[in-house]
């Protein structure tokens, strides 16, 4: 954060832009990689999204929300419903309805469907529901402070109460199954490679600007306040900041990235269905964030993009085993690596000092035992 | 034969009338004997009556050409000769000589029925089901009279009625009636039958009613249109009353699950502040205790996880010795969820009090764990719990039912939340828990192993959360994520009653669960239903963040 590393970083960041948006894609259509490998990095991109988004919440702000994973599913629904009315004639039962309502005896299109024929109007709803979504819940929440575990219980109630919503065949948003079967997006073949490449640096460049936006907020003032409200929020409120108005913005915020996210995601993976809206998939973009290292905007990035590709390794190679590390990893890392991977340098170093030198532990790592040793805060 | 055993006086008196009948040469006599028993007859004379009309009663020439009414038993001897019963007095027919007599089946001459005769038969045997020693069988029954319209048989029903001690057949048989005279007597009783079943609330009888308004309209009888309409708006009203009974029985016992499985939650994030999101698999440690115990009683049990594969043998009970393992089962659940929170305590959480996020996200990767754990042991299907058979059947009061499993769910709420307030004020450990709870640095100073007792502690709530999964074997499927679709109702139950405190939690649970239900039976829908609660306690939380009861408390944070 100290103005010397300012320069390194954005090297840095105009390399690993030069290496998404340039390289990568030309890599693919060049053969060197193939198109599927590609595909799966635009997937891990869109997963690194979700997982900024996360840790702008979780790691700058001290709110862990357990719903980042319903707006990245509302962003992929409305960006599905203009997928899905693109199929036009050509799915199963050749009707200018999607399958499924055809599935389910409609004759007509709902009327909140009509508009998502046009792009712009779908674009407009990846931001605007989930936006408004959030909003609405931000504020109900934090006006009632509603903090800490109390906030991450009812963001997992909301993201059941969507999930089963959504569940719902009544809904006309597809049921159990959701929406699949893709064909065009803005008149390009969904599944022809080019097009793929074409999501891709979409999506790099998304990841990018969401990246540069983050590390903006996080430098001014702003973030400043952020990190004080994660820190001491009653401080933040006796020095009269609203504190609450803070907090809703960073939740919307991170609520219209996830839905970005989540925008891009679909077309890439090809379906979308309630079960990308559930508490688990949330906990999973936590994971990927705590693996990385949280309350940096690089952790969120790694960790979403090395646990995923650990993940599709895992479940081929050993489908059985993988829960069962996912958990003890999971474990671990929070018992012993509070800063993941990116803090992992730092304290392997702390350690090699401490061996060294055979010397009296530093006085961060005394405040590191402290902290392990701590009782339980009085239930006063 | 079925004469054999000794017969009492009504019972002589059957057999003579029986007897009198065989022996009569007139059809027309036979018949109106034969009626004659269609009131007091009962299921002993339709058993004769059964015979004789299947054609196994003879008539025996006596040497004095006497006819003497008889039956055969079932053994033949060596010649193909049967052994003669008479049907008189159930003795063996016996010769002049007084030795008893066998006699060759095709030899003889069985007795014979007209039609009439056959419809007599049918009518006793119709009212001895009448008097049907079982009450359900009697019910039945008398709602197949019902079924038959036959204004023959009202005297029988009145008949049986005076004799009826049951309130509930006595208010079939009074349904029955209003029914039958309803469809075939005059005005006069007709209006009357309407007014009885108008006051008799009787819900079956509202299709009957309903053609009644329509051909009483159509031929001009207003009177008897109009008692059938208030007859109707009267049964409708009492529907709506056993709706709204059964609605909150449904509510109550919902509720009870509800705080059966929130009450550990209550005890491990309530009183200790621990976010457990491996709570829902310690609901599954104990419905897999259960159902390991289950096998044990049963035909045993073979399980290969990880490649391992070992098996337990069985006892093969049972009947009630097999039923008796749920009583077995629930003190073991407890245990073993017990020993594992215990586990996960010293493992894990222990180094988590001061970072609650961070045990949210910790217990959340045991929480994985341990659902693939069962996995590999249990397999991912859901496996088979049997319900004890004291669990199955209902008791129907006023047409509202009472399930005994969801009767058994409320007693055993109950049971429990009178285990943990005795447990938590009556015991030394309690008075521990409760000092270290409420302030731990002080309880420190007076000598207390606050580190032993957050031990104890969080094992007896996750021996509760053991107990609560014993139980939801009871009410539904067990399999390995069984305990994902309860986590988030019982942290909504616990944040709904206030942290902290248990009455909040019962008060809360039940709220929930009535609520719940109440939606369910408004909307006719459980997924909106469902849904409609969650948005109800996001809003409930803006009116009372804290929850229903508030901890109250000078410090800043909590």
């Amino acid at each position: 954060m100290t103005q010397p590393l300012h320069k390194r970083e954005s090297l840095w960041f105009a390399a690993v832009a030069f290496l998404l948006v340039i390289l990568l894609p030309l890599a693919d259509a060049f053969g060197i990689i193939d198109h599927f490998t590609l595909n799966t990095w635009g997937k891990y991109l869109c997963y690194a999204i979700l997982a900024i988004s996360v840790d702008l919440l979780w790691g700058y702000t001290g709110l862990l929300s357990l719903g980042q994973a319903l707006f990245f599913s509302l962003g992929g629904y409305m960006f599905g419903m203009y997928l899905l009315l693109m199929i036009g004639k050509m799915g199963q039962y050749k009707s200018d309805l999607p399958d499924f309502m055809v599935f389910l005896g409609h004759t007509q299109l709902p009327s909140f469907w009509k508009p998502f024929y046009y792009f712009p109007f779908a674009a407009l709803m990846v931001v605007l529901l989930p936006g408004l979504l959030s909003s609405v819940f931000g504020y109900l929440a934090f006006r009632s402070r509603i903090k800490g575990v109390y906030f991450s219980i009812l963001t997992q109630a909301l993201t059941y109460g969507a999930a089963l919503m959504f569940f719902r065949n009544d809904m006309t948003m597809g049921g159990n199954n959701g929406f699949t079967d893709f064909r065009f997006v803005l008149g390009y073949d969904v599944r022809s490679p080019g097009t793929k490449r074409g999501l891709f640096i979409a999506t790099a460049v998304l990841l990018l600007g969401v990246y540069a936006l983050c590390r903006w907020l996080t430098k001014t003032k702003f973030g400043l306040i952020q990190r004080a409200v994660r820190d001491s929020e009653n401080r933040v409120l006796f020095s009269g900041y609203a504190a609450a108005n803070y907090k809703l913005f960073v939740f919307v915020l991170s609520g219209v990235i996830a839905a970005l996210g989540g925008a891009l995601y679909v077309p890439q993976v090809g379906i979308i269905n309630p079960s990308e809206m559930t508490t688990e998939k949330s906990l999973e973009a936590v994971v990927w964030v705590a693996v990385g290292g949280r309350g940096t905007l690089v952790g969120p990035v790694i960790g979403a993009i090395s646990v995923n590709a650990l993940k599709s390794y895992a479940t081929r190679a050993f489908p059985d085993l993988w829960p069962l590390l996912m958990g003890t990893m999971f474990i671990l890392i929070v018992l012993f690596m509070p800063k993941g991977i990116v803090g992992l340098p730092t304290q392997l170093h702390h350690y090699w000092n401490h061996w060294r030198h055979h010397r009296k532990p530093s006085p961060e790592e005394e405040e590191a035992t402290a902290e392990l040793t701590t009782k339980p805060t009085s239930a006063e | 034969m079925r004469g054999a055993t000794a017969p009492d006086a009504a019972q002589a008196s059957i057999r003579a009338t029986i007897d009198q009948a065989l022996t009569s040469t007139d059809s027309a006599e036979q018949t109106k004997l034969i009626r004659s028993l269609s009131v007091t007859g009962g299921p002993y004379a339709a058993q004769i009556l059964a015979l004789w009309r299947e054609g196994n009663i003879f008539l025996y020439k006596a040497p004095d050409g006497k006819k003497i009414p008889v039956t055969l038993v079932e053994t033949k001897d060596a010649q193909g000769l049967q052994a003669a019963i008479k049907v008189i007095d159930g003795t063996p027919l016996t010769g002049p000589d007084g030795k008893p007599i066998s006699l060759k089946f095709s030899l003889l001459e069985s007795a014979e029925t007209d039609a009439s005769l056959r419809k007599a038969i049918k009518d006793v045997n119709d009212m001895a089901a009448l008097a049907d020693p079982d009450v359900k069988l009697r019910i039945r029954a008398v709602q197949s009279v019902a079924n038959e319209q036959n204004p023959a048989k009202l005297p029988a029903l009145e008949a049986r009625l005076t004799l009826e001690q049951d309130p509930l057949v006595k208010r079939t048989i009074h349904e029955s009636i209003a029914l039958i005279t309803l469809k075939t007597g005059e005005m006069k009783q007709r209006i009357a039958a309407c007014v009885e079943l108008g006051n008799l609330g009787s819900i079956p009888s509202q299709d009957a009613l309903k053609a009644t308004v329509t051909s009483a309209t159509k031929e001009g009888q207003a009177d008897l249109a109009k008692a059938a309409d208030t007859a109707l708006s009267q049964i409708a009203s009492h529907v709506t009353f056993v709706n709204t009974i059964g609605t909150m029985f449904r509510g109550l016992s919902l509720g009870s699950i509800l705080l059966v499985v929130a009450i550990g939650l209550a005890i491990t994030f309530g009183l200790m502040g621990v976010i457990n999101m491996a709570h829902g698999e310690l609901l599954v440690v104990g419905a897999y205790t259960t159902y390991v115990v289950q096998c044990i009683f049963g035909p045993g049990l073979a399980i290969s996880p990880f490649g391992f594969s070992f098996s337990i043998p069985g006892f093969h009970a049972t009947g009630a010795a097999y039923d008796a393992y749920f009583i077995l089962a629930l003190p073991f659940s407890f245990i073993m969820a017990a020993l594992v929170g215990v586990a996960l305590e010293r493992c894990v959480i222990r180094f988590l009090y001061s970072r609650p996020l961070e045990s949210l996200l910790a217990t959340w990767g045991v929480s994985l764990l341990l659902q693939q754990l069962f996995r590999l042991t249990f397999g991912s299907n859901n496996v088979q719990v049997d319900s004890p058979s004291w669990l199955s059947g209902n008791w129907t009061v006023n047409d509202i039912l009472f399930g005994w499993n969801r009767v058994f769910v409320i007693v055993f709420a109950v049971l429990i939340i009178v285990l943990t307030w005795l447990v938590l004020n009556k015991t030394p450990l309690g008075l521990l828990i409760r000092a270290v709870m409420q302030k731990r640095d002080m309880a420190a100073c007076m000598g207390v192993r606050t580190e032993r007792v957050n031990m104890l502690t969080f094992g007896f709530g996750s021996g509760l959360a053991g107990l609560a999964g014993a139980f939801l074997s009871q009410v539904g499927n067990v399999g390995p994520s069984l305990g994902q679709s309860y986590i988030v109702d019982s942290f909504m139950t616990v944040v709904v009653g206030g942290v902290g405190n248990i009455i909040g939690t019962v008060i809360s649970a039940l709220g929930i669960g009535i609520v719940d239900q109440s939606l369910q039976q408004i909307l006719g829908n459980p997924v909106l239903g469902k849904i409609l609660v969650l948005g109800a306690i996001i809003l409930f939380l803006q009116w009372k963040p804290q929850g229903l009861f508030v901890t109250k408390s000078r410090s800043l944070e909590s």
